[in-house]
């Protein structure tokens, strides 16, 4: 029986906890990327995992001159499950965590990767404790928060002039968050709040509060759900043609996801979104046109965010020409992205929050080879009147 | 008005789903947790039908024929052999069956979402004075109401109906009688997953055709099943109404207390006629 003295186990506890930020040179840099596939978010992690695998073919599948090993884990949209996936994903010397989609997992991910000094590159979740409250030196966000989405519904709003609206937020803290930042934002603008209500999330039936915005006088209702309440939220009003009378929008309320869960209720809802296809700059040309030969489809917004945020990230750590991780947090938390898919993107040091333009879309019908149902970008607004200052 | 109306809808939704649970428990003494797995499997059915068809209405009958032979399938190839044994495995049986569904359908459907359009003739709201509702609730209603009476009717004036409650009652009897009573088990099985799959479809105009419809739906099911009294379809019939009127005029409200409205009233119909509130007194020699 081989004996361990206490010493020598309190040693190694040590060094485990203390563990350096570099390490020798390995075979190849290893992505652990914990999406989710499975759950009420499952279609979310396969874009993203398809926007990684063209950010790292696009650059010959090499980062620092080594084969980069994209290792995949599903979370089933649940936290505890995303920190059992990584903790085993850190027994295989991951160089970084990429992910999750739903924010709970990503701050889970976050607490254990910041122990091992792991970067974690997060394009998906918008929950703004990730780059607030529970900031991390190791964690960075490629894609907008929460706060700019719900910012993006205001300056919309401001825009054309809308006075009186409506309020629908699931019960979450970062739904009413959301809500109460847009209600405070026009409230202090003269705008007339008709109403609001606060339904559980996974609220099945939408009639009753739809029947109720409809009744409110309203112009527009600002719905801040997202997945299958979102959705069922649309569906069913169409289904009493309340996008005739009242505007339907949202932070995070439509893309070309919900477009297709909606049918034919989407067309007309309008929403912030994060990216679409049909932006015009080379990158995103060039990106599209390799998605489509990968994957026949265009990609959605998760997939051009996760590949953005891949492909910036994979760029700065290749020009450190280090494997030490600190070196590549210090580039990455200064850098700017010329030319990313949304145009110029900035690494706020101070955050780790990346600041771009919100886009502003409306549902629409494509015309062939596009989706049946697109999203078509409106308008977009300066990354200075959407992210808070920087804290 | 529209509220109660709303609420009826969906009442007349749960109830769909609802009956079929509690006619399998009755007759079966099997808690069903794969219903809510018929109920999506038959909404993804229905979905595939109209695609190939561009009909609502095919979709609406030949998903639940679909679904209630492989009902049957299950009940003789799985619970069959189950019946002598502790409810136990019956239970983690179901539940098994619940995870084969959903892998199944991840893998014939995929994770995007789907969606069925209402007929058009159904597509528009209704206006009557100051109620406005869209002409598909209003179906519901209608079409729930017609099950309800249907069940009613073949339970309690048919001959058929006479066997199954009696069966339900004490099936070895049932069966001493010269009744076959396994494969009146499988054609109760089958009708109440067939139930479910309808219940699919038709919900799935007003929700999104996606993998995790079946688990939320269930909760409510079983309230509704408890609420009633297990294996009673008039207490089904009930129980419905009442979670889904619950429901209505909780979002009309009080939006934030909806669940847990809905839940203290479970709670206080187990507390005080853990029954359910139509169960009758068993007579004892």
């Amino acid at each position: 029986m081989v004996s361990i003295s206490r010493r020598t186990l309190m040693a190694g506890a040590a060094s485990l906890l203390v563990a350096p930020a570099v390490a020798a040179e390995p075979d190849s840099f290893r992505i652990g990327g914990i999406v989710s596939f499975s759950g009420a978010y499952g279609i979310i992690g396969q874009s993203m995992r398809r926007g990684v695998e063209i950010a790292v073919q696009e650059r010959g599948g090499k980062v620092l001159g080594k084969p980069i090993e994209a290792m995949w884990e599903d979370d089933e949209t649940k936290p505890q499950v995303a920190v059992q996936k990584a903790t085993r994903m850190m027994s295989s010397n991951v160089q970084m965590f990429f992910g999750a989609v739903i924010s709970p997992s990503t701050l889970a991910i976050m607490k254990l990767a910041e122990q091992r000094k792991l970067p974690v590159l997060v394009t998906a979740s918008a929950d703004d404790r990730i780059t607030g409250a529970d900031k991390s030196r190791y964690a960075f966000r490629t894609s907008g928060n929460s706060y700019s989405e719900n910012m993006s519904v205001v300056q919309h709003l401001k825009a054309v002039g809308t006075k009186k609206i409506y309020g629908v937020a699931a019960d979450y803290n970062v739904m009413r968050d959301g809500w109460s930042l847009v209600k405070q934002q026009l409230g202090a603008s003269g705008v007339e709040i008709a109403g609001e209500d606060f339904p559980p999330i996974g609220t099945g039936d939408y009639a009753v509060i739809i029947d109720k915005v409809r009744g409110s006088g309203a112009e527009a209702v600002v719905v801040v759900l997202t997945g299958n309440d979102g959705v069922t939220f649309v569906k069913q009003a169409g289904s009493v043609g309340l996008n005739d009378k009242v505007r339907i929008m949202g932070p995070n309320l439509m893309d070309e996801l919900v477009e297709k869960a909606a049918g034919a209720a989407a067309l007309g809802v309008q929403s912030a979104i994060r990216y679409h296809f049909t932006l015009q700059n080379a990158r995103n040309q060039r990106f599209v046109e390799s998605y489509r030969k990968a994957f026949n489809d265009y990609p959605d917004p998760f997939a051009g965010e996760a590949y953005d945020g891949m492909a910036w990230w994979l760029d700065v750590v290749d020009k450190s020409g280090s494997w030490d991780r600190d070196k590549w947090v210090d580039a990455f938390e200064h850098s700017r992205r010329e030319d990313s898919v949304d145009g110029l993107k900035t690494m706020q040091a101070c955050d780790h929050q990346a600041v771009s333009p919100g886009l502003w879309a409306e549902a629409v019908k494509g015309a062939p080879p596009m989706p049946e149902l697109t999203m078509k970008v409106l308008d977009t607004f300066p990354p200075d009147v959407i992210y808070a200052a920087c804290r | 008005m529209t509220t109660l109306l709303i609420g009826l809808s969906l009442g007349m939704l749960l109830l769909l789903l609802s009956a079929g649970l509690s006619l399998i428990f009755g007759m079966l003494g099997v808690v069903n947790f794969a219903h809510g797995g018929f109920y999506m499997l038959g909404a993804y059915m229905g979905f595939q039908i109209a695609q190939w068809t561009g009909n609502f209405w095919l979709a609406l009958v030949i998903s639940p024929l679909v679904i209630a032979a492989a009902g049957a399938a299950v009940e003789v190839l799985t619970l069959r052999p189950l019946y002598g044994r502790d409810p136990v495995y019956q239970m983690l049986l179901t539940f098994g069956i619940v995870l084969l569904i959903y892998e199944a359908t991840r893998t014939l459907w995929g994770l995007e979402y789907h969606s069925i359009a209402a007929p058009p003739v159904l597509a528009a709201a209704v206006h009557m004075g100051s109620i406005e509702i869209s002409a598909y609730r209003l179906f519901i209603i209608g079409f729930g109401a017609l099950v309800a009476a249907a069940l009613f009717v073949v339970l309690e004036r048919t001959p058929m109906g006479v066997l199954i409650r009696a069966a339900s009652a004490n099936s070895a009897m049932v069966a001493c009688l010269g009744v076959d009573v396994a494969k009146l088990r499988t054609g109760v099985f089958a009708f109440g997953t067939g139930l479910a799959a309808l219940g699919g479809v038709i919900a799935a105009p007003i929700s999104p055709i996606q993998l995790e419809m079946g688990f939320a739906i269930l909760i409510d099911c079983f309230m509704v099943v408890v609420i009633g009294g297990l294996g009673n379809i008039r207490g089904a019939v009930a129980g419905a109404l009442l979670i889904g009127l619950i429901r209505a005029f909780g979002a009309r409200y009080l939006a934030q207390w909806i669940d847990v409205l809905t839940y203290s009233v479970f709670v206080l119909v187990l507390l005080t006629r853990p029954r359910g509130l139509f169960a009758t007194a068993e007579r004892h020699a």
